[in-house]
């Protein structure tokens, strides 16, 4: 259970496309003329791209590493990802029994894998950067306590997490004190939003 | 004499009510963060930089290097009661740390952990006052072109070191280099690679890069294997009597000088240091063939390994100013923002901070085992907290971080950004320390090549010309070519079968714990 893993042949020629990318920017550097100076700005540029571009077919000529080298081909096909998916729900259910905490009964086998609802790890990563993301926008023009709140809540319940009350409180308390150690003590100013404080 | 002299002020500065404080913060949060799986030392003090930023550097150091050590310590919690190591250098702690947990002597191996790497931590201090002096005087007489032929000995010793890949390594160090070029070049003045964005123009902060690839990466990985690995936590009795004690003192000492000069190596940090005290001891010790199975002896002798080699990679970063592991690296991204500049210099201009810091690496090993030994019941807890509240949380703190120091939205992208990136490295089994290392020295290295190449007039032979200068260069063809000839020799026999005998043991663990399934 890999997603985002690739062959030695695919991240050769990712590589390669950067260090070539580097190179003719390095490329397109200026002289810099106004004194002699021995190293201009492009020379290490060039040095390490070119390096990079070895490296680059050096590894796209490796052989598989052990490890990586069986799920090499898992990285096309959709079922893969979807029998991962089903063997996490199965693998940490007991996991997830545990977790809730002492008090509450283990519950018959949970249909849902302990994080996340997705049985597709790469598009659950994939919502998960884009919330990340979604977060980020709203950081200034809802402020810090607002977004945060409603980030951690947000994330916390989606992942599965199921004493509500506990995420609400974990959500607001750490917004809170983070805001105000940071307005506070540091002077770090947080954006506001449309909040007075 | 002089150097007790200016220890005593050094104590002086350790024991104001201020830095006492922040050594038992630093400690404490290290510790906390360094239990939570996969969260290791890089993760805890990438995290904590924001904080030490309002701070005297002095003060911030301080707390720092208590964050550092703290969580070396919380991952061998986590190592010896989960048998999931939160950081690489604790793994081999978990061989026989976990086994003595299943037999129920959890607490017995945790009070082993904490003695030895008091220990360890002791004697790194105590050798690390003996030897800075020394190496700080020698590092005067070293001129641009050997920091240069240094910092390229250094990347690539923590290349061939620390990961099983040498390739994938030189292109994550390489890549490294290329995003510290980003920016007005502080001699010409010419905008390189800024594509145009005023906000690349000051360069691509190390933090964001630093809590992306570690933090974030972690986070992102944590969700991907769906929290596996479940938490139990269960506590036994922390006593040991006489006769263990007498058991584990030989390999603690042991474990603590060999971990110590592992340490101070550029590019073998803790994991190789506690890798190699721990293969050591199973070849000397008449009982050796238990070890895997609960021994307490492999409990001490890594443990004290990876917390001397913990304060011996203080050496080169606080003497050369060149940082010999990643972790460091971090330590010294932060410093640099903190407008200290460590280096040769450091220890007479700056005699307060770094005699301060070498007392306060004393008072926070003893923080250390009398906070941590009747607080690990309660530590043991931490391992519960759900991952479902902890990967919100993180992805907060490293928000807040960034956010707090640049008040940019687009530095919050880039943060996004290197958190997919490093993501992607470590599923693809690229090490992301050789990359941090590469953004810390690679303006550094520059600086150096240009200065050596003013020097000379342009002449390129000065860097073989100048005997340090030819010996390190030649010391990195040496370490580059060496897993190469090994592989040649062993190559028709396959990877050695052997749980870490050799780096290579060290390079499998630090690849196990970054891609844990």
């Amino acid at each position: 259970m890999k997603p985002f893993t690739f062959s030695n042949r695919v991240l050769g020629a990712a590589v390669g496309v950067l260090a070539v990318v580097y190179l003719y920017l390095a490329f397109t550097l200026e002289e810099f003329t106004a004194v002699s100076v021995p190293v201009q700005p492009a020379t290490l540029p060039k040095w390490l791209g070119a390096v990079l571009l070895v490296l680059a077919a050096v590894l796209f000529l490796q052989k598989p590493d052990e490890d990586t080298g069986e799920q090499a081909g898992s990285d096309s096909g959709e079922d893969a990802g979807g029998t991962a998916g089903t063997a996490g729900t199965a693998g940490a259910a007991p996991a997830q029994a545990t977790e809730t905490g002492g008090g509450a009964p283990a519950r018959p086998a949970a249909a849902r894998p302990a994080l996340g609802r997705l049985a597709d790890p790469r598009k659950e990563l994939a919502l998960f950067a884009a919330s990340i993301g979604f977060y980020i926008a709203l950081l200034e023009p809802l402020g810090f306590l607002i977004s945060t709140t409603a980030y951690i809540a947000s994330a916390t319940w989606y992942l599965g997490y199921r004493r509500h009350w506990a995420n609400a409180l974990v959500a607001v308390g750490v917004s809170a004190v983070l805001y105000f150690a940071m307005s506070d003590f540091l002077r770090v100013a947080l954006p506001t939003g449309p909040l007075p404080f | 004499m002089e150097t007790l002299q200016q220890m005593g002020a050094g104590f002086g500065v350790a024991f104001t009510p201020e830095n006492l404080l922040f050594v038992f913060i630093g400690v404490l949060a290290g510790t906390v963060i360094g239990i939570l799986p996969g969260l290791g030392p890089m993760s805890a003090i990438a995290l904590m930089i924001p904080i030490a930023f309002g701070m005297d550097p002095t003060t911030a150091i301080i707390m720092l290097a208590g964050v550092y050590y703290g969580a070396i310590f919380g991952g061998s919690t986590s190592s010896i009661l989960l048998n999931a190591p939160g950081v690489a250098g604790t793994v081999a702690t978990s061989f026989d740390g976990y086994p003595m947990a299943r037999k129920g002597a959890a607490g017995k191996a945790l009070a082993i952990a904490a003695i030895a790497s008091f220990t360890g931590g002791t004697v790194g201090v105590v050798l690390l006052m003996l030897i800075a002096p020394v190496l700080s005087s020698f590092a005067v007489s070293f001129g641009p072109a050997d920091y240069f032929a240094l910092m390229v000995l250094g990347l690539t010793a923590v290349v061939t070191l620390g990961g099983r890949n040498i390739t994938k390594g030189l292109i994550a160090a390489v890549v490294g280099v290329m995003v510290s070029l980003v920016g007005i070049d502080s001699q010409t003045a010419t905008l390189r690679f800024t594509f145009g964005m005023p906000e690349l123009y000051e360069g691509v902060k190390f933090l964001i890069v630093a809590l992306g690839l570690f933090a974030l990466a972690e986070v992102f990985s944590m969700l991907a294997r769906r929290g596996a690995g479940g938490a139990d936590g269960s506590m036994s009795s922390l006593r040991l009597n006489r006769r263990e004690l007498g058991r584990i003192a030989g390999p603690t000492g042991r474990g603590s000088i060999l971990g110590f000069f592992t340490g101070v190596l550029p590019g073998a940090g803790a994991t190789v240091a506690s890798f190699l005290s721990y293969s050591m001891e199973k070849r000397i010790a008449k009982d050796g063939d238990t070890f895997g199975s609960g021994n307490p002896k492999g409990v001490a002798a890594p443990e004290a390994g990876n917390n001397a080699a913990a304060v011996g990679s203080f050496v080169p970063m606080l003497t050369l100013g060149v940082p010999g592991s990643g972790t460091t690296a971090i330590l010294l991204g932060a410093l640099l923002v903190l407008g200290v500049t460590p280096g040769p210099m450091m220890l007479s201009e700056r005699p307060e901070m770094f005699w301060g810091l070498v007392a306060s690496m004393y008072v926070g090993n003893i923080v250390l085992l009398v906070l941590n030994l009747p607080l690990i019941p309660l530590f043991a807890k931490v391992l519960k907290t759900p991952r479902a509240v902890l990967i919100p949380l993180v992805v907060v703190f490293c928000v807040v971080g960034v956010y707090g120091l640049s008040f940019s939205v687009f530095d919050l992208w880039l943060l996004l950004g290197f958190g997919v990136v490093g993501y992607l490295m470590r599923q693809n089994g690229f090490p992301a320390a050789p990359m941090i290392l590469g953004l810390i020295l690679g303006s550094m290295m520059e600086r150096s090549m240009r200065q050596a190449l003013q020097i000379s007039y342009g002449d390129w032979t000065t860097f073989v010309t100048s005997p340090y200068s030819a010996a390190l260069l030649g010391l990195t063809v040496v370490v580059l070519v060496w897993p190469l000839v090994k592989r040649l020799r062993t190559g028709a026999k396959g990877p050695a079968a052997d749980g870490g005998s050799s780096p290579d043991g060290a390079e499998k663990a630090e690849e196990d714990t970054a891609t844990r399934p």
